[in-house]
This record gives C-alpha cells, structure tokens and sequence, in this order.
C-alpha cells in the first residue's frame, strides 16, 4: 500500500519521460508511423470526431493524469502525487464520458474550440512485442463560447502505443499537466 | 431593540438594500463587487471556522500542508507532541511566505529571504547570527513567532479561524452535528483522505458555488440531466420532470448557515435494485444498502460510534449532500458503476476565494481507512470521475457559475435579483431524531436562503 498522506514522498514521483532505453529513432518509419498517429488523434479530438478516437483506444487502456505537488529541498524534484490524479480511466469510464457528451453534458454543450499542439514526440520499444512507448508535449488552447480569453493546459503525456491490424491502439496515456493548480476550469475535454 | 451596525458601501448601497429579508432576494451586485469582497475577507474569512484539510494529510511529526484561509496563506504543521498548528504563513520580518512547499517535512521552517526560523508550532527558533541579535531588542523571541490560528479537530478535518475569541467550534456547527457526526465520525479509524486535494481556479466569485453549496438540490434536475440520463436518479430523461424521485427528501439546516440534504434509503434503494425495504430491521436495511462509503464489515461501527437515532438516520434518510458555511461542499454520494461496483463516492470541497473574480475549487476525496483496499481504489475512481477537476456532474457547475458572474456586472444585470422563493418551511415530520432547521419533500430553497441569512449575521457585524 502506497502512503497517501500528502506529505510523504513517493518514490515514483520523480518518474518522467521514457523509461526503456530501446529508442526508435527519429525518421524511422516506426517513428513516423506513431506521429502520424498522434496527429490524427488531435485531429479527431479537435474535430470532435469521438467515434474516431475511441477507436483508436485499447479496450485495456489506463488514462490516468496525477496532480502535481510542489516541493523544496532534497525532494524538490519529486512533484508528480500518484496517489490522486485528475483523471483515472479505464475504457468503461471513457466511453461513459464519451456517452455523455452525446447526450446532455453543457459544459461542451456549446462544444469547446480546441487546437492540440503535439510536440517533442520521443518514441523507445517498450517490453511487449509490438508496443512502443511514445512521450510527448501537449499544448492545449481552449475557446468556450465568445469568450475571448482562451484557457489552456501543457502537460507531457507518457503513452504506450500497441501496434494492431487497423493502425495503433492507445493502451496507457499518463497525462502530467505543468500545473498544481489548474487554470483550466474543468476537464470535460480529453488531454 | 437593538440597532444593527450593519453596513453601507461607499455609494450608499447597504446590505439591506442588497439581500432583501423581505422578498428572500439577493441582488446580482453581491456575485461581483468588489467593495463587498473586501469586508467579506475581514468579517467572514477572518471570522469563522475554515477547513483546511485533514489530519491523515500529515500523520508524522514534521509533516506539513500550506492552504489559505480566504487570502491569508497558512502552514499547517504537526510539531512533535503530535499536535497540529496552523500558523500564517507570513515571516513577521519581512513579510516573505516562510514556507515555499505545498506540503513536506521539516522541524524547522527557515525563511529564504533573511533566515528566520520557526519551528512547526509557529514559534520563533532565531535569525541567523546570533551575537548579532538580528530580531533586534524592542520585541522578545515569544512575540515573533508566526502568527497562530485556533485549531479544531473534528472527525479528522482541520478547521482553524484567525477569530481568536470568537465562537467555539460547537457553536459554529450548532445543530448540524448531529447530522455531520452521520458523515465524519462513524468508524473507529475516521476517514482517510486518499492523496494531496485537485486544485484548480474558475473565474466567478467565490458565493457562486458558496451558495450552490447550501444545499441546491433543484439544480441538479436540469444542470445535472446526464445523472438523470445515465439512470442513477431514478426517472428516465423523458420523464425527469415528472418524475423525479432523487429530487425528495428532507433537507437540513440551521441558522448558522450550514446545510445537508438526507434522501430516503428506501427511495434510493428502490431505484438501484427495485427490492422493497419494507419489514425489514434496521440492520438488514443496512446491509441491504450501506451508507456511502460504509462496507458490510464496517457496520458494526456505526452502532459503536453513532447514537441508536443517528444510524437509524443513516439507515433511513442519509445525509448525502450539503455544505457547512461559507465555502464548503460535501458529497458523500451513491455511486451505482456500470461494472456493478457502488461503493459510493466521499468528497469535500473548497471554494477559496482569490479576489472578486476568481474561485479555487480544492476537491478532497475520502474513504474510510479501515475500508479494504479494492473498495478505496473504487471509491477514489467513482469520486474523480463524478466531481472536481474532470468529474461528469461538476464540470457543468464549473462551466456555468462563470457565466453568472460576468451577467452580475451589467449595470442594469447586477441590480436583478436571485430568487429564494420556493420556500417549504421548518416542518419537522413526526419522530423526526434530530434538532435543527427541517425541510421535507421536495428539495426548495429553504437551505439556500439560510446560507445567505448567516452570511448577512456576518457582514453586519463589525470587524
């Protein structure tokens, strides 16, 4: 059992970025394949095309984004809280969210503008044949209404990525957003 | 009688031309103004009990969180005794934050700016350089410590207020213990809050979700219809408004502004498994359908820890949602999971003020800490996904209450009036348990209005 208390350090928190040393380099086709992919994805998440992105998910998926934390000193480096996150899905839960934007959901209802920005894209083979672990930069704009001030998130995404017979399906995503506290006034959207 | 000091804004406005006891209306100015928002942080965020966390948060010697109370920062430290203190977060120096960290452990506290220290009770260890005496000689080392809050335990939750001889903690929750002792103070171990709060900031005025909080039980019906939608309120979204079985109850509250609404388990169970309630014991009804957060292993310890009134309450009419005055929401929620799983949800909120115009929202999730691990992991999924950040019922809230404070600045919008005029009445049904304020059937805004008769008790009383 992990120690929740808000205090206490966790170990993993320091955790960022890829961990299997196995890259793919950029420009491989491997490499170009997976960014198109990511491309797509923003796509389909901008156009609000849902039926697309739900395709491209794992029916294992875990999409989880742990709240940030910080700290001074010796541990200062060790700002990622696992122990409580702003998302913790598993397919279930996503498509429950993406049922609901079909139906009543105001808070995208007018439909939020959105332009994901994807960038930095490292890519390693992770342990399974056919995955890949693939790390990005997220910039995220977001336009409500006519409100003329947009709110935005950037966050790094850790993803693993399993190649199957219609293109790659998304089976992790962890989502860690630069902020402790968010300026973004909810997450009905996807990161 | 007694004249009320009351009080007047700059261009002559009082408050009672702003909260009208008469016609239970509020005028829009009140969600913008800043003038307002100024004395709002010198007689209600200066003056009454705050909560700031929860004592699982820093179990160790050390251990610290830094939260505000309205604007003043604070450090909230155990210090060696055990003992948890709530200090401002201000060097008496200079005036610099003391403490960078959101949370961690330290026995002392050094400021980075000229390094004066504190230890985690708030008081002053020295300045650097000790021959050279560098606190100076007009004040001594008892007088430069930080400046300390009172502090109150209740159920685990950290309240404090600056409001040194002002009312004690009981009088602050007067009636509602009764009610909240159903919530927090149940099982033998208490609560446990899961990991560090969500935090995030909405633009709107701080009593946008203040007020919500006072128990809105009707908004839920058109704001909230994907509830009704997914089939957890009972009623299908055809016939939400004609039948709406989660929308009845009773609703609870008491003069000092604090509220809960308590639905029928019957009601609730009935709409979950379409089995009767009806002949049953008290704790075959309960193990039929557990409170919130409560597993078949820990019933037991609510006949323990409760009065017999207050689990025939649990048992009965639970206490589900509400809030404790002035920015506190509570949920602790059935939450049926479509893999079957319902073993509810366990929130508190925040609503800390950061100017007129902007509200952080700090979303701590609970569960009890002897319940097994499977059903915490559960608890914590079933409370990320239904509130706070991302959660499916508030990130309507989230994205209307702005809207209403951007319609209270018009200069025609802000003197129209919200309207607290769907009233039941204090009627207390028969053999009701406990005390209080009692509002059966029908969620109205009897709870609502009360919030904001406390928050006027408070405005007009002098600083």
């Amino acid at each position: 059992m992990s120690d929740r208390s808000t205090a206490a350090v966790d170990k993993s928190s320091v955790l960022r970025g890829l961990v299997s040393t196995k890259r793919v380099r950029l420009g491989s086709e491997i490499y170009n394949l997976l960014l198109e992919t990511l491309y797509d994805e923003a796509a389909a998440l901008d156009e609000r095309r849902f039926d697309d992105w739900a395709a491209m998910l794992g029916e294992d998926i875990t999409y989880t984004a742990p709240v940030r934390l910080t700290r001074v000193g010796p541990n200062r480096d060790r700002d990622v809280a696992r122990t409580m996150m702003h998302f913790d899905e598993d397919y279930n839960s996503l498509m429950m969210r993406l049922g609901r934007l079909k139906k009543t959901a105001w808070a995208e209802d007018p439909p939020s503008r959105t332009r994901r920005f994807v960038t930095n894209v490292r890519v390693a083979e992770a342990e399974a044949a056919g995955e890949y672990e693939v790390v990005s930069y997220l910039y995220l704009e977001r336009s409500r209404g006519d409100n003329p001030d947009n709110e935005s998130v950037t966050a790094e995404r850790r993803d693993i990525w399993r190649k199957s017979e219609d293109g790659f399906k998304l089976a992790r995503r962890e989502i860690i957003v630069d902020q402790s506290v968010l300026s973004m006034s909810n997450f009905a959207i996807f990161l | 009688m007694l004249h009320q000091p009351g009080l007047v804004l700059s261009d002559g406005v009082s408050i009672d031309d702003l909260i009208n006891r008469d016609m239970n209306e509020v005028s829009m100015r009140v969600m913008s103004d800043e003038e307002l928002y100024r004395h709002e942080m010198e007689r209600i965020f200066a003056k009454t009990w705050l909560l700031l966390g929860h004592e699982s948060e820093i179990p160790k010697s050390g251990d610290f969180i830094v939260r505000d109370m309205g604007e003043d920062n604070v450090l909230i430290a155990r210090d060696r005794a055990g003992q948890i203190n709530v200090s401002l977060n201000v060097c008496p120096h200079r005036g610099m934050r003391v403490c960078t960290a959101e949370a961690g452990n330290a026995q002392m506290h050094r400021c980075i700016y000229h390094g004066w220290a504190f230890r985690p009770d708030g008081s002053f260890i020295g300045a650097p350089i000790e021959k050279e005496q560098m606190h100076g000689d007009k004040r001594s080392k008892e007088e430069l410590g930080l400046k300390k809050a009172r502090v109150q335990l209740y159920g685990g939750l950290i309240f404090a207020t600056f409001n040194i001889d002002g009312p004690s903690f009981d009088e602050f929750l007067g009636e509602s213990k009764f009610y909240f002792d159903q919530l927090f103070c149940r099982t033998d171990s208490g609560l446990e809050l899961l990991g560090p709060p969500q935090r995030f900031v909405l633009p709107c005025n701080w009593k946008i979700p203040g007020e919500q909080s006072g128990s809105d039980g009707f908004h839920t019906l058109t704001l909230h219809r994907s509830l009704m939608e997914g089939g957890v309120m009972g009623g299908t979204p055809e016939s939400i408004y004609d039948n709406a079985p989660g929308m009845y109850g009773v609703d609870i509250s008491c003069e000092q502004g604090h509220s809960l609404r308590c639905l029928e388990a019957a009601q609730t169970f009935k709409m979950f498994s379409n089995v009767s309630f009806e002949g049953k014991t008290l704790e075959e009804r309960l193990n039929l359908l557990p409170p919130p957060g409560i597993t078949k292993d820990l019933i037991p310890q609510l006949f323990k820890n409760l009065t017999p009134t207050q689990v025939e309450m649990l048992a009965s009419c639970p206490p589900q949602v509400g809030g404790m005055f002035p920015n506190v929401l509570v949920a602790f929620i059935f939450a049926p999971r479509t893999d079957g799983g319902a073993s509810g949800a366990l929130a508190l909120h925040t609503y800390v003020p950061r100017g007129p115009n902007r509200v952080e929202f700090v979303n701590y999730i609970f569960a009890e800490r002897d319940a097994p691990e499977n059903v915490k992991r559960d608890m914590l999924q079933n409370s990320i996904q239904q509130t706070g950040t991302s959660g499916t019922i508030e990130q309507d809230d989230a994205d209307t209450w702005p809207a209403i404070m951007r319609n209270s600045r018009g200069a025609v919008s802000k003197t129209m009036t919200l309207k607290y005029q769907a009233l039941t009445g204090h009627q207390k049904p028969d053999g009701w348990p406990g005390g209080g304020l009692i509002y059966p059937g029908f969620t109205k805004d009897d709870t609502q209005w009360n919030w904001w008769l406390a928050y006027y008790r408070l405005m007009t009383q002098a600083a």
